[in-house]
């Protein structure tokens, strides 16, 4: 009789036995960190790792890979690291199959090990080879201690993995940084397309208690790196939400604009009923006085498809507006200037947070519309420390070096390089311009100062002004054919769906060229 | 009661202040008008609050970043 215990007895009591050990061995595994933490996560409002996974993909979707891994530099952790920490695996949103890293604070501060390394190595390579989009879903306290320490944790744990960081954008990834999130996690996270923070988060390279004692004085975790911070500061924030469910809603959300992979054309739609209805008064929302600003993010949702604009980075570089939309059931990146903010000066903010959109539209086929209303680019010497130069040449690179269709619409004011930089010229494929644009080479008011030397008030200055501004009114420019078209605004929306459709990328069933699919995620 | 600060977001000068102080303001509310680039800007209520005070009168220079009045929210 063989002594294998797998194989002992009858067939019957082989299956039960079996059966027995899987049912316990699966019940440890979900069991997480065990009963008392989840419980307090759950008194103070915030979902487990695996509640996240269920709130983010369809039901019954989930087929999880790495259910038994557990430690494998400590044999004294093998018990009380249930999935090693990191839940990974593959689902689907929408019907569309994803892969997905879920952190799970419980177990050992979800830090990073040997084995969830692994796991979480395997779910990229997937991802990347079968053209899945990646989620990562950021709660982790960084490197696992002590497994880490030493030459031999060093030379065991790190640096196996020589494109663990690399991005080249073969399918789009979305992060939401639900808690303590630092070291790799925190790398994740804003090396995503998409990021999303929960109000009371901490992303950050390393805790507070480790700055502080790096720096002697102490740090309060949401000044080092709380949403706050990420909205308004670094822009790592495309978004932030009050809960956990929100950030999975956002995730969905996003994901719904993009396609699966770089080589297919993003999902269309279905037009929602009511879209356009309010283009008949579009030009309302524009103040008739030059000097007064408004809010163009009301002509922008006028103009797409209803409640289809999906803002990015609101709080961060306001003076440009970044967001993806649906126009006629197509995603469309938005860029507008929006002289809400700064009177539409464009600053490096503006610029960083332009540029990233740019690149996410060129990895993933989506095409661009910018709206026109900017005085220039903000200058002075604060601008120049933040090295304007660079940020607004990067900008203008990437927009030149988009492959996608672009599609520009001047609404009012287009000044100097920054008419180039927001797709005049031959910067667009189609430029086109409400009867109310004025295109120069500087604001009329500045450049009767510079020509005449006048100032408002002084003798002459009116009359001065009236001629340049005279100047600078689209139909010189439409008679030579620089702008390609002058329309009303009420058509803006009609004209940008025919548009579209006339510069729709057949040859290439709607994938463009990806020439920036290897520029960074942050600037 | 939390204070919260309202700042110029451009270098430029008050133009116009368009609340009193003890007036309550909703988020996005216009506080006051800079003049800069010879447009007007206006400084929004991030929170809905009472301006406790303002620090700065029409006229006065201002920076970017600087506090140009107190709400109580």
């Amino acid at each position: 009789m063989s002594a294998d215990r797998k194989t002992e007895g009858s067939p019957e009591t082989r299956r039960v036995r079996l059966e027995r050990e899987f049912a316990a061995r699966q019940a440890k595994a979900l069991a997480m960190g065990g009963a008392e933490r989840i419980a307090r996560r759950t008194a103070a409002g915030v979902l487990n790792a695996r509640s996240r996974i269920d709130g983010l993909l369809d039901p019954e979707s989930f087929i999880e890979s790495g259910l038994f891994g557990v430690s494998s530099s400590r044999a004294e952790d093998r018990d009380r690291s249930a999935a090693d920490g990191k839940i990974t695996g593959f689902g689907r949103i929408e019907g569309r199959e994803v892969a997905v890293v879920s952190n799970d604070f419980t177990v050992m501060g979800a830090s990073s090990s040997s084995t969830n390394g692994r796991k979480i190595a395997h779910a990229k390579r997937v991802a990347t080879q079968r053209g899945l989009p990646l989620i990562f879903l950021g709660e982790s306290s960084g490197a696992r201690m002590p497994d880490h320490m030493g030459s031999r944790g060093m030379g065991t744990l790190l640096g196996n993995d020589p494109t663990q960081y690399v991005r080249m954008r073969e399918t789009p990834w979305a992060s939401a940084t639900l808690g303590l999130s630092f070291g790799s996690s925190s790398w994740y996270a804003v090396l995503s397309d998409f990021c999303v923070v929960r109000k009371g988060a901490v992303l950050a390279v390393s805790s507070s208690l480790l700055a502080s004692l790096a720096i002697g004085e102490a740090v309060d975790p949401q000044d080092l790196g709380g949403w706050k911070l990420h909205a308004e500061v670094t822009g790592f924030a495309d978004m932030v939400v009050e809960t956990d469910e929100e950030a999975l809603a956002a995730i969905r959300n996003f994901l719904s604009y993009l396609p699966s992979h770089c080589n297919e054309a993003p999902p269309e739609l279905a037009v929602p009923e009511g879209s356009g209805a309010d283009m008949a008064n579009v030009i309302d929302l524009l103040p008739e006085k030059r000097t007064q600003v408004y809010d163009v993010r009301k002509i922008i949702r006028a103009i797409v498809d209803k409640d289809s604009f999906f803002e990015l980075k609101p709080r961060f570089g306001k003076v440009g507006v970044t967001g993806l939309s649906r126009i006629g059931g197509r995603t469309v990146g938005i860029i507008a200037n929006n002289p809400l903010s700064k009177g539409g000066a464009l600053d490096t903010d503006a610029c960083e947070k332009i540029t990233s959109f740019l690149v996410l539209c060129d990895s993933f086929n989506i095409p661009v519309v910018l709206l026109v209303d900017t005085p220039g680019f903000a200058i002075g010497t604060d601008a120049e420390r933040k090295r304007a130069p660079g940020k607004i040449m990067n900008f203008m690179q990437a927009l030149q070096m988009f492959s996608m269709p672009k599609i520009s619409v001047v609404l009012r004011k287009s000044y100097g390089q920054a008419y180039l930089n927001m797709g005049g010229g031959r910067n667009s494929d189609e430029v086109a311009a409400w009867p109310t644009a004025e295109v120069s080479f500087m604001d009329p008011t500045f450049a009767v100062k510079v020509v005449h030397g006048l100032s408002p008030g002084d003798a002459g200055f009116d009359e001065a002004f009236a001629s340049m501004s005279k100047d600078s009114e689209v139909w010189d420019m439409a008679g030579a054919y620089a702008v390609q078209s002058v329309i009303e605004p009420h058509t803006t929306r009609d004209y940008l769906i025919r548009m579209l459709e006339v510069h729709r990328s057949r040859m290439t069933n709607g994938v463009g060229q990806h020439l920036l699919r290897a520029w960074p995620t942050s600037y | 009661m939390a204070e919260c600060e309202a700042k110029s977001e451009v270098t430029g000068s008050v133009w116009k202040i368009v609340t009193e102080v003890g007036q309550q303001v909703e988020a996005g509310d216009t506080i006051m008008i800079i003049e800069s680039m010879k447009m007007e800007i206006p400084v929004v209520a991030e929170e809905s609050g009472t301006i406790k005070a303002f620090l700065v009168k029409e006229e006065t220079p201002v920076t970017e970043g600087q506090v140009v009045a107190v709400l109580e929210s």
